[in-house]
């Protein structure tokens, strides 16, 4: 099996009315595991849309900055508190996600990233360093309930989710730049 | 350059998805929660309060139209809870005490709902309206026994009601008003006491005058 069936294989599962509903049950798993999933499917899956339409990606998306937008806009948009409500309980904007996520975010990413420069990826790492701390703050202080379908405590433990990722990418940054992969192949 | 050119309409093309994307995501970047895109609505729609039967502190048994050509200001809650609903019924009460007494009874009346009819009996909300210095009467507190009115109550009023199962529950608040023809006309941030009784002491002023 190849990886872009697999990346297929994947996107159907996740989309099993079972399997959508157990993970959307708790807000975090919603958010941290089925939202990248889906993307990851997208990553996996963007090989056979390489293959199949190179001419495209050449063309429009020769220096990885469109693509890399849209990857950009779309994880903002579905950060926003209203549309994980709106996943829940309006079928059109459900239905969306499973489309966005892999073929608006996950294709693109994996498009672009190999061919923006380096200052292009730390760019993106800071900028989403950035929004995941502050989210995460949002979510972890926020008085209010923001989202209706779950529990305060629960966007609380999402909160410190998005704060530990903002975590590892700064971790992974200082990594980076006082490590030299070369010196350990 | 072709090749920047190209890259450069497709990335304006990009932005311009992802403006329109989050202008119809947001009702036109107005409301980034469910919560606010909620109230919206509902102060566009103003649904009527629909036929239910209430039960209150004093054991009495009416139904919703004993309030007609009354205003009513209304909150839900249950009286178990810890958390939102003791702080709700609290501003509650300052709204009460700001609002001019002459109003009262004849005017305006303040109902506090109930969405948990099995613990809430007349005599625990009978203890619970003590607690707010609630009268019973210009102030009443009730639950709607009947489960399949309580939720086409809380269903076109939007209240989203989600148990934990350990008896309790996470729901969304606000002070909501509905008007002598028993449409809901205002609903109103919980957490603005002077506002909210600002708001209403205008419009009952206005409705007096007439």
């Amino acid at each position: 099996m190849n990886q872009s069936s697999l990346g297929f294989y994947l996107l159907i599962f996740l989309a099993i009315p079972p399997v959508a509903h157990l993970m959307e049950s708790v807000m975090i798993i919603h958010m941290h595991m089925q939202m990248p999933m889906l993307i990851i499917a997208g990553v996996l899956m963007a090989r056979f849309f390489q293959l199949r339409f190179p001419k495209f990606f050449e063309k429009w998306n020769s220096d990885g900055i469109p693509g890399i937008l849209l990857f950009v806009i779309v994880m903002g948009y579905w950060m926003l508190p209203r549309t994980m409500d709106e996943a829940l309980e309006i079928q059109a904007v459900e239905i969306f996600k499973f489309i966005s996520l892999p073929f608006l975010a996950g294709v693109p990413l994996r498009d672009s990233w190999k061919k923006l420069k380096p200052i292009g990826k730390n760019v993106i790492f800071v900028l989403f360093t950035i929004i995941f701390a502050i989210v995460g703050w949002m979510y972890i202080f926020s008085d209010d309930q923001i989202c209706n379908n779950y529990l305060v405590i629960e966007q609380i433990t999402l909160g410190w989710g998005f704060l530990t990722m903002a975590l590892s990418i700064i971790i992974y940054l200082f990594y980076a730049t006082f490590t030299d992969p070369s010196k350990y192949e | 350059m072709i090749k920047n050119r190209n890259s450069r309409i497709a990335a304006t093309i990009v932005l311009v998805f992802g403006i329109i994307l989050f202008y119809v995501g947001t009702d036109g970047f107005k409301a980034y929660t469910a919560e606010t895109a909620r109230v919206n609505d509902l102060l566009q729609e103003k649904p009527m309060f629909p036929e239910v039967t209430l039960e209150d502190s004093n054991g009495h048994t009416y139904p919703f139209s004993e309030f007609k050509d009354k205003y009513v200001f209304i909150t839900f809650l249950y009286t178990s809870c810890a958390t939102v609903c003791p702080k709700l019924e609290l501003n509650m009460s300052q709204v009460y005490d700001l609002i001019p007494k002459e109003y009262f009874g004849k005017d305006i009346v303040f109902l506090s709902i109930s969405f948990d009819p099995e613990r809430d009996t007349p005599e625990t909300l009978n203890r619970y309206k003590d607690a707010f210095h609630s009268d019973g009467v210009t102030w009443r507190m009730a639950r709607i026994p009947n489960q399949k009115e309580l939720n086409s109550l809380l269903d076109e009023f939007g209240v989203i009601v989600i148990p934990d199962g350990q008896g309790n529950f996470t729901h969304n608040s606000a002070f909501y008003l509905v008007n002598p023809n028993g449409q809901l006309i205002d609903v109103m941030d919980y957490t603005k006491v002077n506002e909210a009784a600002d708001k209403v002491t205008r419009i009952l002023k206005n409705e007096t005058e007439e």
